[in-house]
């Protein structure tokens, strides 16, 4: 094959790796730079000032960024608790067309935009909602209650079901890599089922694990819009304080909160670039050059 | 034996509660839209208006229009650009490393995707479009059409290429004639996945949509400024019939495609 042809082939192979690098961590890079800059009027000029840092880390937004690190943290945790058991069971215990049919219908609400779902759960946990009505109706409670909705609960009820569909793909894909014969030789070499599962399935399924962490954790911490209709007036998650932010035009104020949530994000990410083999997560989908 | 059936039993327990869960907050928006009342929560006598009278909304069918523009256009450029990324990974020699860049927008948050993007298109001179907002789009639907096609391809044995080189093929003939119609499900549900992607994105898209409405984030602007309408619920219902239609096309597309049990192991 002539040089000139394999030349256009790597231009075509480089399109998608110069879109991503131009289009996405060229951005990244610049809102990183941007929040360092200092804000003229309505505009914003070059300059190297940690006042966006500062204005962030000064009382009321350090709430904001304690209340959504623990939001993310509890969203993740239920996340886990709730995807892991559902993915361990359709990876090993069910033929491949159930465990087809089950994912197709996680897919279907993971793919209708979360916020439309989300608006639901206004009505849903209303005072006078379905879900209040249900609860007195079963004599458990006397009167409506009142945390169901705009409330740390609700949040949390609106993170959990727009985050917990993304985590049981990566952990789904990690438990059925798994190849069969290691969990045979520990059962042959006479470990007990929670052994196995403690010492060779769970360690075995960790890349699935931490990847479900980051969709979980990073999503939730950089969530805006369930803040928004769920939380209540002045409910403030990182998210919906970063728009606020851009509400009266202080990019560098919003640059520097999303950058402290993307820096977080690539901390993990690197970690489990690092740690994890993403063969052993990806060898079912990827055929590895080795 | 006991104890694995009630394991078994807990399970399915568990997976439809979940479902549930997930599901019940679709039904709402359907049973709203067609109600008399204007009021939200309550429910009325049953109509179908608000079907009708959205149309009547200028602001509105500019922003269904946009939409449609923006996922036809997000479905036809996200599976080419998925299918290099795709080839890249198999063909040069940094997998790993770019496997990583090509999911790496699946794992920034909304808001920050947005923003930088954003931040990005402002200080570089680019006005907002509605091309603007189909790279935003694209890049977002990007990771999931890659994935969706090295699944594809990893059905796909490469002895085939070999030997339609042996045959004399080049490797845009063999490319053309051999692989691309066996990898073609993926690259066709490729597509119908990022116009669904497309479609449901609000977050990404209202940072850098200028004076340019989608279907979503007319909704969302309508949701902050005035609150929840009749109206609303049954654009909100649409969008879901949307959806759900794309995906029935999808399976049925999945469900033409070639057996990879029926090759020959590599």
């Amino acid at each position: 094959m002539g040089r000139g042809r394999a030349t256009a082939r790597h231009g075509l192979l480089a399109i998608p790796i110069a879109f991503v690098t131009v289009l996405l961590i060229a951005p990244l890079a610049l809102t990183f730079a941007v929040s360092f800059w200092e804000r003229a009027g309505p505009k914003i000029r070059p300059a190297f000032t940690l006042t966006s840092y500062a204005e962030f880390l000064d009382g009321a937004r350090l709430v904001v960024f304690e209340r959504s690190l623990l939001a993310a943290a509890e969203a993740t945790v239920i996340g886990l608790l709730i995807a892991y058991p559902i993915a361990y069971y359709l990876g090993r215990h069910v033929r491949p067309a159930v465990t087809r049919t089950v994912l197709a219908l996680f897919t279907v609400p993971f793919l209708v935009n979360y916020i439309l779902r989300t608006f639901a759960w206004t009505f849903l946990l209303a005072r006078t909602g379905p879900v209040n009505d249900a609860l007195i109706g079963i004599g458990l409670v006397d009167k409506a209650v009142d945390w169901l909705l705009f409330s740390d609960f609700s949040v949390l009820i609106g993170l959990v079901t727009s985050y917990m569909p993304f985590m049981i793909y990566p952990l789904w894909l990690a438990i059925a890599g798994i190849d069969r014969r290691l969990i045979e030789a520990s059962w042959v070499t006479g470990a007990n089922p929670r052994a196995t599962f403690l010492r060779v399935t769970l360690p075995l399924s960790m890349p699935g694990v931490f990847a479900a962490v980051i969709f979980g954790f990073v999503g939730s911490f950089g969530e805006g819009a369930v803040p928004t209709i769920l939380g209540g007036v002045g409910y403030q998650l990182m998210g919906n304080t970063i728009t606020s932010a851009l509400d009266v035009l202080n990019y560098p104020l919003a640059a520097a909160m999303s950058s402290v949530v993307v820096v977080s994000m690539l901390v993990l990410l690197a970690f489990w670039y690092a740690v994890f083999d993403m063969r052993s997560f990806l060898g079912k989908i990827v055929r590895w050059r080795v | 034996m006991n104890a694995t059936s009630f394991r078994r039993g807990a399970m399915w327990v568990l997976v439809s509660a979940v479902l549930a869960f997930l599901y019940v907050p679709l039904t709402p928006p359907l049973l709203f839209s067609v109600t008399d009342d204007g009021s939200a929560g309550a429910l009325g006598q049953f109509t179908l208006r608000w079907y009708v009278e959205m149309w009547r909304n200028p602001l509105l069918t500019g922003s269904i229009w946009n939409s449609l523009i923006v996922a036809l256009a997000a479905g036809l450029v996200t599976p080419p650009l998925a299918l290099l990324a795709a080839m890249a990974v198999r063909e040069l020699r940094v997998p790993r490393l770019l496997t990583l860049l090509f999911l790496l927008p699946l794992f920034i948050p909304a808001v920050s995707m947005g923003l930088a993007m954003a931040i990005f298109f402002r200080l570089t001179g680019v006005p907002p479009s509605l091309s603007a907002i189909c790279l935003v789009h694209i890049m977002w639907a990007l990771p999931f059409a890659f994935l969706i096609i090295l699944t594809v391809m990893a059905t796909f044995d490469p002895i085939y290429l070999e030997a339609a080189y042996v045959h004399g093929a080049g490797r845009w003939r063999a490319f053309r004639d051999i692989e691309l119609p066996l990898i073609w499900p993926g690259v066709s549900g490729a597509g119908v996945f990022a116009m669904i992607l497309s479609f449901n994105e609000t977050v990404r898209t209202a940072l850098v949509q200028g004076p340019y409405n989608t279907v979503q984030t007319y909704i969302w602007a309508t949701y902050l400024q005035i609150g929840l309408s009749p109206t609303l619920y049954a654009l909100m219902s649409l969008l879901i019939l949307v959806t759900l239609a794309l995906m029935a096309a999808t399976s049925a597309m999945r469900g033409r495609r070639v057996n990879p049990r029926a090759m020959p192991p590599s």
